[in-house]
């Protein structure tokens, strides 16, 4: 990056809690995803059997 | 020709008057970044959302400059609103919009270099981003240079305003530059510790911000983690509201007068408004914009302004859902318009000097300057005819329960407010064309045209 171009002050330790802040959300991310993929597994087992029913 | 005096942080080029028109320079510093905006498709993407102002190219020198790349002739502006002048939702909108405007140009493989709500504009009541030169080349091992510029100018004024449930106004004034983290996690309250964002964006970046960057060791960025930021900053943001009840809200709808005070009145204003020459209307305490509306669909563009955020929020929704766009409701208080600030208070103008109504509209107002705040009906002449022309005024009796009910609590120190007193002083300044009575209460309702 040009450094002539950055004209706004990013502000210090603003690089570093960025890093963490999209650290957590990752992790969080991560397990919301795992739960979505249960869930839809489940609702796709319970949508197949109302099927068979029908 | 002279450079506005707002344009002047940015090396990348600078916006300036010439015959009448606002130009924007492109510099050579930022030539690579234009052509990357105007080549990768970003530009016509954006424009085509209409989340972007549209320019045309000219290859002209007009200043003679050293540093000129090229000038862009932007799709001129009718009017500069700021962002202590917009409601809750709109800074709300204005945030989601620069959040879109970032996904998108990473996606085209730009990001922006700053995130201001100075970089956006309400056009046709919608916000657009206005700022060509905000965007740069994405590096997707760099975090966001503008997220602490973000932060303080959207996201910490919108939680505080949601948490505390006060008026978001107040704070945009009194932090034109935004709102510092150390500052915001002070004003949230106790209850917000629990919440994830803010503990995430408030708290734990105060941990942060008095770091020295001489301790930065490089970090680890990349584009996934900057989508993952961005997208919990856009859900964070929309879960933000401040609702919460006005004494103002439903003044027409619960209002004393009823129905055949509204619909007589409707009908004598839509016939005022044919008289009016040219087509912008400022409507001062436009309420929830119900003749806002209502001259709107006589074709005029209508600066609405109220004091109340509660009323200017919910007409704003209204505009949004209807897809009205004829009218921009704002915050301001007319007896307090926004001063002229910024460096040698040229850089952002006052309300005054911005404005340029052909006729004003102050529907049971006079009474609240009047009998509420104690301002003498001859400031109001003067002022009234200051402002505007043509003048569509309503007046209040002293005996309607409106105004005695401003008279509850405080002395009668107002003798001379009476409508034959009132038409004298108006008179004065202005030469009185019509009047009528809305239905058969105490309002009567007057055109006006300054002598």
């Amino acid at each position: 990056m040009l450094q002539h171009l950055l004209y706004i002050d990013p502000g210090s330790g603003s690089y570093l809690v960025q890093a963490i802040i999209a650290g957590i959300l990752g992790v969080i991310f991560y397990f919301k995803n795992i739960r979505l993929r249960i869930k839809s597994f489940f609702n796709r087992n319970r949508k197949e059997n109302s099927n068979n029913r029908q | 020709m002279t450079r506005h005096p707002a344009s002047y942080r940015d090396p990348s080029g600078f916006v300036y008057h010439s015959a009448g028109r606002l130009y924007r320079q492109v510099n050579k510093v930022y030539a690579g970044d234009y052509n990357r905006l105007m080549q990768s498709g970003l530009y016509h993407m954006l424009c085509e959302q209409n989340l972007l102002l549209r320019h045309k190219e000219i290859n002209e020198n007009i200043r003679n400059d050293s540093d000129w790349h090229i000038t862009l002739l932007p799709e001129q502006i009718p009017f500069t609103s700021y962002p202590s002048e917009w409601c809750f939702e709109q800074l709300k909108d204005a945030a989601l919009l620069t959040l879109r405007v970032a996904k998108i140009a990473i996606a085209k493989g730009m990001m922006l270099k700053d995130a201001t709500a100075f970089n956006i504009q309400f056009i046709h009541g919608r916000p657009v981003f206005i700022d060509t030169l905000s965007f740069e080349k994405y590096n997707p091992s760099m975090p966001w240079v503008a997220y602490r510029q973000f932060c303080e100018t959207f996201l910490f004024p919108l939680m505080i305003a949601h948490y505390d449930k006060m008026g978001i106004v107040p704070l945009m004034q009194g932090f034109a530059e935004g709102i510092p983290v150390h500052t915001a996690a002070k004003l949230l309250p106790y209850k917000s510790r629990f919440n994830a964002a803010a503990w995430l964006h408030v708290y734990l970046q105060n941990k942060f911000s008095n770091k020295h960057p001489a301790a930065a060791s490089p970090v680890s960025f990349s584009e996934k983690k900057m989508m993952n930021l961005l997208n919990h900053l856009e859900s964070t943001v929309e879960r933000l509201s401040n609702f919460s009840k006005s004494p103002w809200r439903d003044y027409y709808a619960e209002s004393v007068p009823g129905t055949d005070y509204l619909q007589a009145k409707e009908k004598i204003v839509t016939a005022y408004l044919q008289k009016i020459n040219g087509k912008h209307l400022l409507d001062l305490g436009a309420n929830d914009g119900h003749f806002s509306i209502l001259a709107t669909k006589s074709g005029f563009d209508v600066i609405a302004i109220d004091n109340d955020e509660q009323c200017i929020n919910s007409f704003y929704k209204k505009t949004k859902a209807e897809n009205i766009t004829g009218v921009l409701p704002l915050c301001i208080n007319i007896i307090s318009p926004t001063p002229a600030t910024g460096f040698a208070n040229k850089e952002r103008s006052s309300f005054e000097e911005r404005i340029k109504p052909d006729a004003l509209m102050a529907l049971a107002l006079l009474h609240h300057l009047c009998i509420g705040k104690n301002i003498p009906l001859e400031m109001l002449a003067g002022y009234f005819a200051r402002l505007a022309p043509q003048l569509i005024i309503e007046f209040v009796a002293k005996e309607d329960e409106k105004t005695q009910l401003l008279l509850q609590n405080k002395k009668d120190i107002f003798p001379s407010y009476s409508i034959a007193r009132f038409e004298e002083i108006f008179s004065e300044k202005f030469v009185i064309e019509n009047k009528e009575m809305a239905g058969d209460t105490r309002r009567s309702i007057y055109f006006m045209k300054r002598r």
